[in-house]
């Protein structure tokens, strides 16, 4: 049972079996590798094909339904074969057994010939077959192996050897000539579809290599075993869940990449020539059997012409020995001559190696943007769940990440893939799909982004105002409780964010925001004050104002010291919606306030996402500019004219002191403690000042101007003088409880 | 040496000259030109004969027309241009020569003339 097919050969339909088919096609293709070289190549192979439609038409006028594989090989015995073309030009009729001898000895001899009458084989460039240079094809031409191999190879050591693949490939390309050369393999990477599990990858590449099947199945499917095996052995001994590491780890994950892209990528070898292809078999029976009948007649007077050889070789090599040192002097000459245009050739492959090579970094600067982005998505992806609400925004997300990010991946490694086996697509519908599922992603990308500004167009606060222990020494320190959260470290996703992010310590059920800033502005009456300004966006002003309200941050108090938290939670359920704690302490006239260092751990930005700025628009907050500036660190007094660093002061008043003036008892003991370690105190400034330089990204705070608070309503406390020192004593015994 | 060798050589060497002669007498089509051939005992195969005719034409020796056929395409019907008349001529001078040499020489049973017997040593 054979397939039929209609041909359109030379104008007339023709009926023909599809092995048929295959033949024919496999020797018209053998014809003009032929002549390749001959000048009139189409006109020769024309007149032979019009000669098969002639000689076809004619076969079907007597009856035959369709031209056999009997018909077409009939019609090729009488044509002849491209490897008969040298030898048979002509035999004469004599007896029938001579001829038949004389065939044979004639293959044999051709067979002698090809190792060694032939001419030279020599290295050359490919002209016809190449990517860069054509050097791999070149090679692969002169190995008479798949010049994909050679590809392969060749990146290989460009990758794994420090790019001295590149370097020998520049000198191949500077050393060798190019040329155009015949096709001269028979043999392809396929997938068979006749032999797989999943998709014949493993058994091609076994036809190819003419090895057993389960090697390469066995090595694709080594991490898929190993993975399994780790995965077991990991629960056994620690209580962890690899998932998918086996896919996506190292080694395992680019044997799987690999399988996935060979499938991409190869042909299946459909057809009987195509399977014979992938075998690197001649396709032609004929030429089968030729080597078959050869191997084992010719090994008899082979065995017999060997002595005969050896002698005409002796005498072979002493005429050729002289004939090569004279042509050696002969080549010598234009050869020298030819050095001078090959230095100008070697410039211009330079020049060309070096614009490839920018080139190339340049496809390596976008693949490693596109790389980051995809980690980047990554990354924040945890962050998804208090971000987005809903089903839609997940799903939004889900598919923008995997479109829009990972479809230019895959796209880019398929295309790298193709090119390097010199794959020609014979569709076009996986560039079409690839292009339509990123514009998808693309689309879902940009409404998720418009229903993410929505959810930050508005921005409420809520202020509390927090009683206060009035400090007794007049001075008041701001400080960070170094007390630990139960907060896990800051290793998100392999990168040390060191508490750089304003969000960190990710879980799944809670984040730390560390949006928190320190104000300082000036009491309107005697006492200190601390008002707690919490801000929320939301796509509307109540669900602003419910989420800032829903925002925990409880400062405490021990003696004069005022400990605020390391930052305050979200959860999921309250979401991210840029919420932020401004700590508004109001100093009274004459009164100290230090703020310490760690309140340079906080992180300040605001999303702003209105009208005026559409889009989303990141910038550090100017608002709350009527307070004053400050350093961490430093010592401050409240005066008329605003905050004034103590140092400054001092030196004022030690003038003063030198006249006679009196200070405060209270005072002026704490400045005898503050000079005494004020040569430190100086110390750390200098460190200070390297350290706010860089933190002064998050703290551009307003001007120094004078101007009173007006912004903050501040309600008068209630808190009476004389409560104060008990009120102290209790808290310094709860945190001295605390302590144990 | 391969006996095979040689004899290819020799083929080789003839081979225009016996289409040239086939074509000389009128328009020949290719396979009649095998059939010819092949009634004189020399065989050939048609494929080295596309080759050669096209070579000769692209050298001007030979033209073609084409033939309407009622058995499948139009037929390619070659004949002998002025210069491939002259071509054959000489081609026909040339191969009386050497046959006429190679008869003489060839069908000569007499022994050479020994040179040490010629040339008596004085």
């Amino acid at each position: 049972m054979k397939k039929i097919i209609n041909i359109n050969f030379h104008g007339r339909v023709v009926p023909i079996e599809e092995t048929a088919y295959e033949i024919l096609k496999q020797y018209i293709d053998s014809l003009s590798r032929y002549f390749a070289k001959e000048e009139g190549r189409e006109e020769i192979i024309n007149d032979i094909e019009n000669r098969f439609a002639e000689l076809f038409s004619e076969r079907l006028k007597k009856d035959a339904t369709c031209i056999t594989d009997a018909d077409v090989n009939a019609i090729i015995a009488s044509m002849g074969r491209p490897e008969d073309f040298d030898q048979e030009d002509m035999a004469p009729n004599g007896n029938t057994q001579g001829t038949e001898s004389s065939k044979q000895s004639s293959n044999q001899q051709a067979k002698q010939e090809s190792f060694t009458a032939e001419e030279p084989r020599r290295l050359f460039r490919s002209e016809n077959d190449k990517i860069l240079g054509g050097v791999c094809g070149g090679l692969a031409n002169y190995l008479r192996i798949d010049p994909a191999i050679v590809r392969i190879i060749f990146t290989l050591i460009t990758f794994g050897g420090f790019g001295s693949g590149l370097l020998i490939y520049i000198i191949l390309w500077i050393v060798l000539p190019s040329r155009s050369l015949a096709f001269n393999i028979r043999k392809r990477l396929y997938r068979n579809p006749d032999n797989r599990v999943i998709a014949g990858v493993a058994s091609g590449l076994a036809a190819y290599f003419h090895i057993d099947v389960w090697i390469p199945r066995l090595i694709f499917s080594f991490p898929l075993i190993l993975g399994v095996f780790t995965s077991i052995f990991r629960n056994t001994w620690f209580d962890f869940d690899p998932g998918p590491v086996f896919i996506t780890g190292g080694f395992g994950g680019t044997l799987f990449i690999t399988y996935i892209i060979l499938w991409i990528v190869l042909p299946e070898a459909v057809t009987a020539s195509e399977k014979l292809e992938m075998r690197g078999e001649k396709v032609d029976l004929e030429s089968i059997k030729n080597t078959v009948k050869s191997d084992l007649e010719g090994f008899k007077s082979r065995a017999t012409d060997f002595g005969n050889e050896v002698k005409e070789r002796a005498q072979q090599f002493g005429t050729e020995f002289k004939q090569s040192t004279q042509q050696f002097a002969s080549e010598a000459a234009p050869a020298v001559r030819r050095t001078g245009s090959g230095i100008g050739h070697a410039i211009g492959v330079l020049f060309k190696a070096f614009f490839l090579f920018l080139a190339g970094v340049m496809a390596f600067a976008l693949i490693m943007v596109l790389i980051g982005l995809l980690f980047s998505g990554m990354g924040v992806f945890p962050f998804k769940n208090y971000l987005l609400t809903g089903f839609w925004q997940n799903t939004l997300a889900w598919i923008s990440l995997v479109l829009f990010l990972g479809i230019p991946g895959i796209a880019l490694l398929t295309w790298l893939i193709r090119r390097i086996m010199g794959v020609r697509s014979r569709n076009h519908y996986l560039g079409y799909i690839f292009g339509s599922l990123w514009v998808i992603g693309l689309v879902s990308f940009f409404v998720l982004v418009g229903l993410l500004v929505n959810n930050f167009r508005t921005r409420a606060s809520v202020e509390d105002e927090v009683s206060m222990v009035q400090p007794a020494s007049g001075k008041l320190v701001v400080k960070m409780t170094d007390e630990k959260v139960s907060y896990y470290g800051s290793d998100w996703f392999g990168f040390n964010w060191d508490n750089d992010a304003p969000f960190y310590s990710l879980r799944e059920d809670s984040v730390m925001m560390t949006t928190v800033r320190v104000n300082l502005v000036r009491s309107p009456d005697s006492a200190y004050h601390l008002t707690l300004v919490k801000f929320s966006h939301g796509n509307n002003p109540q669900v602003a104002k419910d989420l800032a309200s829903r925002i925990q941050f409880s400062p405490k108090e021990v003696d004069s010291t005022l400990y605020l938290p390391q930052g305050f939670a979200i959860t999921p359920n309250t979401k991210f919606r840029n919420q932020q704690v401004l700590v508004v302490v109001a100093v009274p006239l004459g009164k100290r306030i230090m703020v310490d260092r760690s309140i340079d751990d906080y992180h300040w930005f605001s999303i702003n996402v209105n009208r005026r700025h559409r889009g989303w628009n990141i910038d550090w907050n100017t608002d709350w500019d009527d307070a004053f500036s400050w350093d961490s660190n430093v010592e401050y007094v409240m005066t008329k004219d605003g905050l004034k660093k103590m140092s400054d002061l001092r030196e004022q008043s030690d003038e003063d002191e030198n006249k006679g003036n009196n200070k405060p008892k209270s005072e002026k003991g704490y400045r005898y403690k503050q000079k005494s370690d004020s040569t430190l105190q100086k110390q750390k400034k200098d460190n200070q000042k390297e350290n706010s330089s860089t933190s002064a990204w998050f703290q551009r705070d307003a001007s120094d101007d004078m101007r009173t608070n007006t912004s903050v309503s501040t309600g008068k406390s209630d808190v009476d003088k004389e409560d104060r020192p008990e009120a102290v004593n209790f808290l310094s015994f709860v945190s001295f409880l605390k302590k144990f | 040496m391969n006996i095979e060798n040689t004899q290819s050589q020799m083929r080789k060497g003839i081979l225009e000259f016996c289409i040239l002669s086939i074509i000389r007498r009128g328009e020949a089509y290719p396979s009649d030109i095998v059939e010819e051939m092949k009634s004189a005992n020399l065989h050939i195969l048609e494929g080295t004969l596309y080759p050669l005719l096209t070579r000769l034409k692209n050298a001007d020796m030979l033209t073609y027309r084409w033939v309407e056929s009622n058995s499948g395409p139009p037929r390619k019907y070659f004949s002998l241009t002025q210069k491939g008349q002259s071509f054959f001529r000489e081609l026909e001078a040339t191969w009386n020569e050497l046959a006429n040499a190679v008869h003489t020489l060839a069908n000569k049973t007499d022994s050479i003339p020994d040179s040490t017997n010629q040339n008596p040593s004085f």
